[in-house]
């Protein structure tokens, strides 16, 4: 009696369980886990003019990976990936540092609050913002021109790395400020001290313990912002007026222009591997970090 | 004994204020080379504030804090010969235990593998031989704290200040560490200043100790001075237990005061426990749970006795604690006496005989 009341039990309590994830799974399921598998698929059949037919190789991959232009996309992507990253937590660093160790306990949640007022304006405005500010006719320029400093509109300051790379640093600056703070929020003042009363300078112990102690904090930035800025595409669009695709844009030509779906994802699954790899590089990094016991 | 030695910290009339706080209020003292010394007092009088004002970590308002013979005041923290064990014991978390250790010694110009030999001396002065390997994170309290001392004193400070560094350990692992505590200081001879809260661990611990209220040093003292003659009742009522019953003073001469107090009747004190100078609160003796004894049946008090009512009995094991009432006095005082095996403990509501002494009794004024 009681066995079966137990088992009845443990029966209710796994289905109650399921029926409680169903939803998050159905939605994992459907909108996750099956357009991965479809890119899977497609990325080893072939395509041409939008026709898909169902003949297995891995003759996209090969194309992906030794075909120059293929190649330099994705060094570009990386290469503005990783300067929107370094530009980011080096601006965010010190932003976060100010308000953990700066800024009074009472006011600390009224300059977060401050951050995130960028998140008020959408993503695609913010990014427009700088076209403005940047482009041919833009504020810049035509300010520039007004006052009679230059004749011509200055080309050097749109549609290059530079350019994206300021744009993209602005846009996630929020993104690298928060865990940076969080890290150094952790961080037990006597721990700097301590590193005083054992002789160190002011920047020695910063070098010695606040730095490797929030090292988790920059870790976690440089993921949040490397991870999205790596596929980013709006970007590359409108600020590098198409003149510098990255690597999404690289897919949403194969995908929809060439409309040859296969290889826009044997791309999109190349791109996914380098970022994982990367990913999984700096969670190893971070290991260290976060002290996990040998 | 001690007082041969040199001065090696010296306030002098130290104030500190924050913002309208007035923290420290004119802290004049100085403290022995090589003494064991203790800040004593509530939370709120300044003791640790004090302490951080040697240690370079809180600026003073006026006043002069002097080390060793030289002027604090523009030596930051970092180029002083001081170092804490912090309450929290501030192990660097991302560090071994051997790091930890050897974390102050980067400017000095040993060789590595002489450095390495200090730290594994320091830690096994401290008694962690071995554990310098493991992560700082996985140590206890106790280990923690081991570790937090090796750190202070592998930098051989003329000072080591200790920031109510017992705090946080149980009652056990607390009377172990205050026995070590007193024995590493004798065995590197260097002066030790501890902050505490606990009377109990001040007086065990201390050569020598300074009681504190609001930012003044209330009295400052030995141990056994501070216990058997504090110069106010704030002071006696902060360490131990003390009792206190109203007074008349009949007669005041140069060396003997006649005094009379209801359930003690009439007695001379000298001037020596006549404590302080009066606060207008009328007078009043004291004394402490255990310089009254009961008499049991055929004994005879070695002074004087009085008679007296059992109103409570708290028994602890190996000491009861009785609230008796002397005869005409209104409020109950506590005897503590040490359980003998053969003789009960009493009851409440019995006649009892108590002894005491005058020569055990305070005068407060």
């Amino acid at each position: 009696m009681a066995q079966s009341n137990r088992s009845g039990l443990g029966r209710s309590e796994a289905a109650s369980g399921l029926l409680l994830i169903s939803p998050t799974a159905i939605y994992a399921i459907l909108l996750l886990a099956a357009p991965l598998a479809t890119v899977l698929i497609y990325s080893v059949l072939q395509g041409s003019q939008g026709q898909i037919t169902w003949d297995f190789s891995l003759q996209n991959y090969y194309e992906v990976w030794t075909g120059p232009v293929y190649r330099a996309i994705m060094l570009r992507s990386l290469l503005v990936a990783m300067g929107v990253t370094l530009v980011t937590v080096l601006i965010a660093y010190p932003i976060a540092y100010f308000v953990s160790f700066h800024v009074e306990p009472s006011k600390k949640s009224i300059w977060l609050f401050l951050i995130t007022i960028p998140f008020w304006t959408s993503y695609l405005i913010r990014v427009f913002l700088w076209k403005v500010i940047l482009g041919y006719n833009g504020v810049i320029n035509s300010g520039l021109m007004s006052i009679g400093i230059i004749d011509e509109p200055l080309t050097w300051i749109n549609y290059n790395v530079g350019a994206l790379i300021m744009t993209l640093a602005h846009a996630y600056a929020p993104f690298a400020i928060l865990p940076i703070f969080v890290s150094l929020e952790k961080i037990d003042r006597s721990l700097l001290e301590a590193g005083q009363d054992l002789g160190e300078s002011k920047l020695r112990t910063f070098w010695r313990v606040t730095l490797p102690l929030s090292m988790a904090g920059v870790i976690a930035a440089v993921m949040i912002v490397f991870i999205p800025t790596i596929g980013d595409y709006v970007t590359p669009d409108l600020i590098g007026g198409g003149k510098l695709p990255m690597i999404a844009n690289m897919m949403e030509v194969q995908m929809l222009k060439v409309n040859d779906k296969p290889l826009g994802s044997a791309i999109a699954v190349s791109a996914m591997f380098i970022v994982a790899l990367i990913a999984l590089l700096f969670l190893f990094v971070n290991r260290r970090f976060l002290g996990v016991p040998k | 004994m001690t007082t041969t030695k040199p001065t090696m910290i010296e306030f002098r009339d130290v104030h500190k204020y924050y913002g309208d706080y007035h923290a420290l209020r004119g802290i004049t003292a100085s403290i022995r080379a090589g003494e064991f010394f203790s800040l004593l007092g509530p939370s709120g009088c300044g003791k640790t504030t004090l302490l951080r004002t040697i240690a370079g970590f809180e600026g003073i308002s006026s006043g002069a804090v002097l080390l060793d013979g030289k002027d604090m005041s523009n030596v930051p923290a970092n180029k002083r010969p001081t170092n804490m064990v912090f309450q929290s014991y501030a192990i660097f978390p991302h560090l071994s235990v051997e790091e930890n250790v050897g974390f102050g010694l980067r400017r000095d110009s040993r060789s590595a593998a002489d450095k390495a030999k200090a730290v594994a001396e320091a830690l096994e002065m401290v008694g962690l031989k071995g554990y310098g390997k493991r992560a700082a994170h996985a140590l206890s309290g106790g280990q923690r704290q081991r570790v937090a001392l090796a750190r202070a004193l592998i930098l051989k400070p003329k000072v080591l200040l200790l920031d109510e560094p017992l705090s946080a350990l149980d009652k056990k692992m607390r009377e172990q560490m205050q026995v070590e505590l007193i024995r590493l200081q004798r065995q590197v001879g260097i002066t030790f200043v501890l902050v505490t809260h606990d009377q109990e661990e001040a007086l065990v611990m201390s050569d020598r100790i300074a009681v504190m209220f609001e930012g003044e040093i209330a009295q400052l003292a030995d141990p056994e001075t501070l216990y058997r003659r504090p110069h106010s009742r704030k002071v006696a009522d902060f360490i131990g237990t003390m009792n206190f019953l109203p007074a008349k003073i009949l007669s005041e001469a140069a060396n003997v005061v006649e005094v009379e107090a209801p359930g003690f009747g009439r007695f001379a004190l000298d001037a020596g426990q006549c404590m302080g100078a009066a606060t207008g609160q009328g007078a009043s003796v004291g004394f402490r749970p255990e310089t009254l004894t009961i008499l049991f049946e055929g004994q005879q008090p070695t002074d004087r006795e009085s008679m007296a009512t059992v109103e409570e009995v708290v028994y602890y094991g190996d000491m009861t604690y009785y609230d008796v009432r002397l005869d005409g006095t209104e409020a109950p005082v506590r005897i503590s006496m040490r359980n003998v095996f053969g003789r009960p403990v009493l009851d409440i509501k019995t006649r009892t005989r108590v002894a005491w002494s005058p020569g055990a009794l305070v005068l407060f004024r």
